[in-house]
């Protein structure tokens, strides 16, 4: 067949594409045949790669939900290239490619979309030879989607029930209902209405409410959320995702233990929260669960209270992490050796600003603001908010905080590299250090402003604090078993550095979570 | 008891361990470790440092038993009278049993039985038991054990038929005049929307949440269907007369030589009545109290004891 190529003719060309349909077919489909089919099209379309094409038509097929003004603009590279005169076969191919890209992002179609070329009829006198119908056959996903199950977060195990309605107004719009109830969330429901920008589906705008109310026994309290928010997401192609956003939140910490210390029972009650933020993240692990090479960069600011945006709390808090693993290549074994040295590093400041134009002076953090630090998923050897200021029984959080760990990773002997199991060796420390200012020995109700000064010279000997003496730090040896859904740990381990009433871990604990330092 | 919004949700049978992942009791039971490998890990953690220095909004004098209690920052600050009558009462009874506390302003959130007021003694961050709070029912036994003075103790059916008196037609009066009655709803919102949140939204549901459970225990106590203002306050007009009758010529209740618990909770509701710093706009219920000039001079009796200061420039 492909000696007919070399003619270049256009005739040569229409009487192979009578014969032949391209399909691309986006998912790797099973069989021989299908597979020899497509290497069959590919070569035939790369050796006509240069042939001049218009395009005379583009339909889709089968989108009886999907609003036609959602769906132009998607095709419009299509036809605008196609009246450009040098316009090839391969060019369009390429565009048509990303059309079904992202068509298949938006997640109202399933995945296999067919494409196919054909010519329009001659008899039509306003066609040309070079024109070509292009005509998209997709299936739309079913519209109202349930699902109820259990999933595993950081260090939480819930119950949910989710209703999601697909394709609202035709636009690929989605809502999605949720209810969950889970070992540290006592309830929460959201609701998130999302939809592409200019569509656009590495674009989303959503908007999002939701009531929930969750325990916190490490501080002897419950808080309770009613929030809500705007965020426009951004995917860029090579995977970071950018997001900017506003939340409001009405938090209430409540439901305080008998035992609940002086400092949370001064924060109990009402605040609001009205903050923009952005966030930035890069993953480029081979693994989420069980990285063994590549790195991850994320950071997250978040700025509330200032200036005209309101509510009762004012701060910038900023936070980052960096992660990473090389695999450790050993000699005499071929391949992936299953032996990999990890690290990570995270760190946070709460930097407390002037409510609205500053004429009160800066509130100190309150203990729902502020970083919790310790634990299975950051540093491991401490209880969950076993690091930092504690009052009686209360982790408080810090205003700053740094913690790193490091870790390697190697296979079950038998089982091999292969399966989900490592042995690990890690070692993980950290510092978390809340905001000083007090002149001694004065008394200032709780509500009281700070001035500006006080708050850089506190925030400045906070930071100088991360690095006086060494940092917490325990060493220890674990199994690690990665499952898709979460990662599990059991470890055993020593402390080697606290502070006094940090809460620190001796012996086995267990760790599940989803993302671990 | 709370009209305040009361702590959603507040069961205290929250299991300190159910819910963690992580917990290193459970060893222990199922292996024990050889004595000498239990000595090594004694020596673990090889260095401790001194304990973190706590947040800025952690308080700081402990030495001092803190009545947590509906107050301003201000007013706390200066240990001046609380705007709430169970807060009042026990604050006054304190000062009367003269127990000196720090006054923290609060809210029900941070109580231990959903409402204020509630006491937590002298105590240390490094010792989670010295925290545990005094609710007010123990109040009493703990000012009468840790103040210097002698307070009378009159029980019986006498103060309880008088207390009912207090705790039903003038707590419904005040119920109303307070946050029922339209033109005290600036009042209403100074003292208790404003400190809660300074979001508008949050302001609205909070005061529609004052307002029904006020209507709501007003209903409940007088067991009708409709509030009727004009029968409140008569009802609290006819409390009042009950009292000055009780108190006659005396200077304090029942005939004691010094003021005991009855005359901390009368003048708890006639002190805030009659307060000239709250901006009360329906006065009705001040008239009625005013027609009794015996409770007017108890109240200031009492006020001249426990705040002098405060006595000498306002009465």
């Amino acid at each position: 067949m492909a000696g007919n190529v070399s003619s270049g003719g256009g005739d040569a060309f229409d009487g192979l594409l009578r014969r032949e349909t391209a399909s691309v077919d986006q998912k790797l489909a099973a069989g021989e045949e299908q597979a020899l089919a497509q290497t069959r099209n590919m070569d035939l379309l790369s050796h006509n790669g240069t042939l001049p094409v218009t395009v005379s038509s583009v339909q889709v097929h089968g989108a009886r939900n999907t609003r036609k003004s959602f769906l132009n603009p998607l095709f419009e590279p299509l036809v605008e290239g196609s009246r450009n005169t040098t316009y090839t076969l391969a060019e369009m191919l390429d565009e048509i490619g990303a059309a079904v890209g992202k068509l298949q992002k938006f997640d109202i179609f399933h995945d296999q979309i067919h494409v196919h070329l054909s010519q329009p009829s001659q008899v039509d006198p306003s066609t040309s030879p070079t024109d070509l119908d292009v005509a998209l056959r997709v299936r739309e996903k079913s519209r109202v989607f349930l699902k109820t199950g259990t999933d595993l977060g950081n260090t939480e195990g819930s119950a949910y029930g989710t209703m999601l309605l697909r394709n609202l107004f035709g636009g690929a719009e989605s809502l999605a209902l949720n209810a969950s109830t889970g070992t540290r969330t006592r309830s929460a429901y959201s609701a998130e209405f999302a939809t592409p920008v200019l569509s656009n589906p590495d674009l989303r705008l959503s908007f999002e409410g939701l009531a929930s109310s969750t325990h916190k026994p490490w501080a002897s309290h419950e808080e309770a959320v009613k929030g809500g928010g705007v965020k426009l997401n951004w995917t860029s192609p090579a995977g970071d995702r950018y997001q900017v956003g506003y939340t409001g939140a009405w938090r209430q910490l409540t439901g305080l233990g008998e035992r609940a210390s002086p400092t949370v029972r001064g924060d109990a009650g009402d605040s609001v929260k009205s903050a923009l933020s952005y966030s930035f993240s890069r993953d480029r692990r081979d693994n989420p669960m069980l990285p063994q090479s590549g790195y991850l960069i994320k950071t997250a600011t978040e700025l509330a209270g200032w200036g005209s945006l309101g509510g009762d709390v004012a701060f910038s808090k900023s936070e980052m992490e960096l992660g990473g693993a090389v695999p450790v290549p050993v000699p005499g074994v071929q391949g992936n050796s299953g032996i990999s040295i990890g690290g990570g590093l995270r760190a946070g400041m709460l930097y407390p600003l002037p409510l609205g134009y500053g004429l009160s002076g800066a509130k100190p953090s309150r203990i729902n603001d502020r970083f919790a630090l310790g634990g299975p998923t950051d540093v491991r050897g401490f209880s969950l908010g076993g690091l930092g200021p504690r009052d009686g029984r209360d982790a408080l959080g810090g205003d700053v905080f740094a913690a790193g760990s490091v870790n390697m990773l190697f296979p079950l002997p038998r089982v091999g590299p292969d399966s989900p199991f490592r042995i690990q060796l890690f070692a993980s420390g950290g510092r978390s250090v809340a905001l000083r200012s007090r002149v001694k020995g004065k008394e200032t109700p709780a509500g009281q402003g700070l001035d500006a000064g006080t708050v850089w010279d506190g925030m400045v000997s906070a930071t100088k604090d991360l690095s006086t003496g060494l940092p917490s730090i325990a060493v220890g040896l674990g199994l690690v078993y990665a499952h898709p859904v979460a990662r599990f740990e059991v470890n055993f381990s020593l402390p080697l550095v606290v502070r006094r009433e940090e809460e620190k871990l001796k012996g086995l604990s267990v760790g599940v979570g989803i993302n671990f330092l | 008891m709370s009209h305040q919004k009361s702590a959603t949700g507040a069961d205290a049978d929250v299991p300190a361990s159910a819910a963690t992942t992580s917990s290193t009791s459970s060893r222990a039971s199922w292996f024990t470790i050889p004595a000498p490998l239990a000595r090594v890990f004694r020596r673990f953690p090889l260095v401790t440092y001194p304990a973190n220095e706590l947040p800025v909004r952690s308080p700081t004098h402990r030495h001092l038993p803190a009545l947590y209690v509906f107050a301003s920052d201000e007013d706390a600050l200066r240990g001046w009278p609380s705007f709430n009558p169970s807060c009042l009462k026990w604050q006054t009874f304190l000062k009367l049993a003269g127990v000196q506390v720090r006054i923290v302003p609060s809210n029900n959130h941070a109580s231990p039985t959903g409402a204020l007021p509630f006491l937590i003694p002298p105590s240390a961050a490094s010792d989670a038991d010295s925290q545990l709070p005094v609710p007010s029912n123990k109040l009493e036994r703990y000012a009468l054990q840790h103040g210097p003075n002698q307070v009378p103790d009159v029980a019986g059916t006498k103060m309880d038929a008088y207390q009912s008196l207090l705790d039903h037609r003038i707590r419904n009066a005040w119920l109303y005049a307070l946050y029922l009655s339209p033109p005290n709803s600036q009042l209403l919102s100074q003292l208790y929307v404003a400190p809660v949140s300074s979001s508008k939204p949050v302001q609205t549901a909070v005061l529609y949440q004052l307002r029904r459970a006020a209507e709501a225990e007003i209903l409940q106590s007088v067991g009708a269907r409709v509030v009727d203002s004009a029968a409140l306050y008569n009802g609290a007009e006819q409390a009042f007369d009950a009292l000055a009758t009780a108190l006659g010529s005396e200077a304090w209740f029942f005939g004691s030589s010094e003021p005991g618990l009855f005359d901390a909770t009368v003048f708890a509701y006639t002190h805030l009545v009659l307060d000239e710093t709250l901006a009360w706009v329906d006065t009705r219920m001040k008239a009625a109290l005013q027609k009794f000039p015996t409770l007017v001079d108890h109240r200031a009796r009492v006020l001249a004891r426990c705040w002098p200061e405060m006595a000498a420039g306002s009465v």
